[in-house]
């Protein structure tokens, strides 16, 4: 029940953090590094979560939001792991990379609730024409959203991780699993390096 | 009105769509500049259906263009013939958006981004945790250096960005009426290179640390040929990024390529696995 109830508040939280990707604040609230250990946290598992956020910051770090890009989403793919973990019971390895395919699966439900917007700005420009100026309510609606999507969305990927843990003779992927978990620091660490040697050598 | 502007830019990009981007927050952001600048309802009904138009910039560097056009705004309310000055408007809107996006981009997202990474990687180490380096080392570490690692690199970014949100109003609202309003807050060039470089100089500091701790833990634990396996692994690792890059796949064709050779030999074909740390 208490793994039920916190995997519930943690897709909420999950939710919630998303907003900060695009659509308020922008603070890094919702980057993999910070959902990881906080949802860790949460569900009694801080440092697998900080390992686990960490490690998908420094694969994620590799994408640019620029323009209308739509990355691959890094809090998705941090709560996904985490609750992989935590409630799925799978091993940190193998929950590792489920986070991973899920946050770039999301980028396709991102895709859609953006050009779903997209047909508002005609229904706003005829509410403004007709003398209703309150946009915060569209603005609002579009939050709730994007963080009721993105909570639905972890919640389902905690419960096929949780289902997938039932499945007999699971266990014989744990050793390759756990092996390529242990290179992708490694893997992160290039990315890094490569991203900012790349730019000293353009010089700006 | 500038500070009401201020609050309303950290939510420029929440109705943002694929037909116009961020326009209904910029119009959302916009607003209380063009309610004081235009007590006629019909005036600023149509102020506002003007800035539902197309927009887009890096939402951090948005703010100079809101400054810019709330001036431009408030010049064309006291003008005697506002649409002459309205003409050049949406041109201005425009060059700045495409300009300061171009900056935005290269400083927020391309170094300042990244470098909260490092931020975290460098506070973890000062606490003494490497566990996210070293598989199987699960030394028992505080909740709050955990958090305090992220957090560090978020206070980090967050200073620029609600500096440069604030910042950038301020500037645009001066200076409003031209297509290089503000472009000269600061030397970007110069900015952009001391990121990349204290950015490289972190990369280089936690590679050679990794290294080092790879070295450490190996050291007298291991057989002269189990430790150039432990070490090629990693610069293996490294080239097949390298390549990667160099071929035009993401990160994740490389992962993949490591999850499926691994999942072979190690699952599949049933050799023993090794941990690169004893």
């Amino acid at each position: 029940m208490t793994v039920l109830l916190n995997t519930v508040i943690s897709s909420a939280l999950a939710g919630l953090l998303n907003l900060d990707a695009v659509q308020a604040f922008q603070f890094l609230l919702s980057r993999p590094a910070f959902v990881g250990p906080a949802l860790g946290l949460l569900n009694g598992c801080p440092m697998e979560g900080a390992k686990i956020g960490i490690l998908l910051e420094l694969l994620y770090i590799d994408f640019i939001p620029v323009g209308g890009v739509v990355p691959p989403n890094g809090t998705a793919a941090a709560a996904v792991g985490v609750l992989a973990h935590s409630a799925g019971g799978l091993p940190p390895s193998l929950a590792f990379f489920i986070g991973l395919g899920a946050g770039v699966a999301y980028s396709s439900l991102e895709y859609r609730l953006r050009a779903a917007r997209s047909p508002w700005n005609v229904r706003v420009e005829a509410q403004v024409a007709a003398g209703d100026f309150n946009l915060s309510r569209w603005l609002a609606s579009a939050m709730f959203a994007e963080s009721l999507a993105m909570a639905l969305y972890v919640l389902a990927w905690a419960g096929a991780a949780a289902a997938a843990s039932r499945l007999p003779g699971l266990d014989w992927l744990y050793p390759g699993t756990d092996f390529a978990y242990s290179l992708i620091p490694w893997l992160g660490l290039s990315g890094l390096y490569f991203r900012f040697r790349a730019q000293v050598h353009k010089k700006g | 009105m500038l500070v009401s502007m201020f609050l309303r830019s950290f939510f420029i990009q929440a109705g943002w769509n694929y037909e116009r981007f961020q326009n209904l927050g910029f119009a959302f952001c916009l607003e209380p500049a063009l309610r004081r600048i235009y007590p006629d309802p019909a005036r600023f009904k149509a102020a506002l259906l003007r800035h539902l138009a197309i927009f887009n910039t890096q939402p951090y560097m948005a703010s100079f263009v809101l400054g810019n056009i709330a001036r431009m705004e408030q010049e064309a309310s006291a003008s005697p013939s506002p649409e002459a000055a309205l003409k050049n408007m949406p041109g201005v809107k425009q060059a700045l958006a495409s300009s300061f996006a171009s900056i935005g981009d290269r400083i927020f997202w391309g170094r300042l981004k990244p470098m909260t990474v490092q931020i975290c990687l460098l506070v973890w180490a000062a606490g003494g945790f490497y566990g996210w380096l070293l598989a199987g080392m699960d030394a028992q570490v505080s909740a709050a250096l955990l958090l305090a690692g992220p957090l560090a690199g978020i206070v980090f970014y967050s200073a620029f960005s609600v500096y440069w949100r604030w910042k950038g109003l301020r500037a645009g609202y001066t200076c409003g009426g031209s297509a290089a309003c503000a472009l000269d807050s600061a030397d970007w060039p110069r900015q952009i290179r001391l990121l990349s470089t204290a950015g490289f100089a972190m990369s280089l500091a936690i590679v050679v640390l990794s290294f080092s701790l790879l070295i450490a833990y190996n050291r007298g634990h291991v057989t002269w040929h189990g430790a150039a396996v432990r070490l090629a692994l990693p610069v293996m690792v490294l080239l097949l990024h390298r390549a990667s890059r160099a071929y035009g796949r993401s990160v994740f064709f490389a992962a993949g390529v490591i999850l499926a050779a691994s999942v072979l030999l190690f699952s599949l074909i049933g050799l023993q696995p090794f941990k690169l740390y004893l």
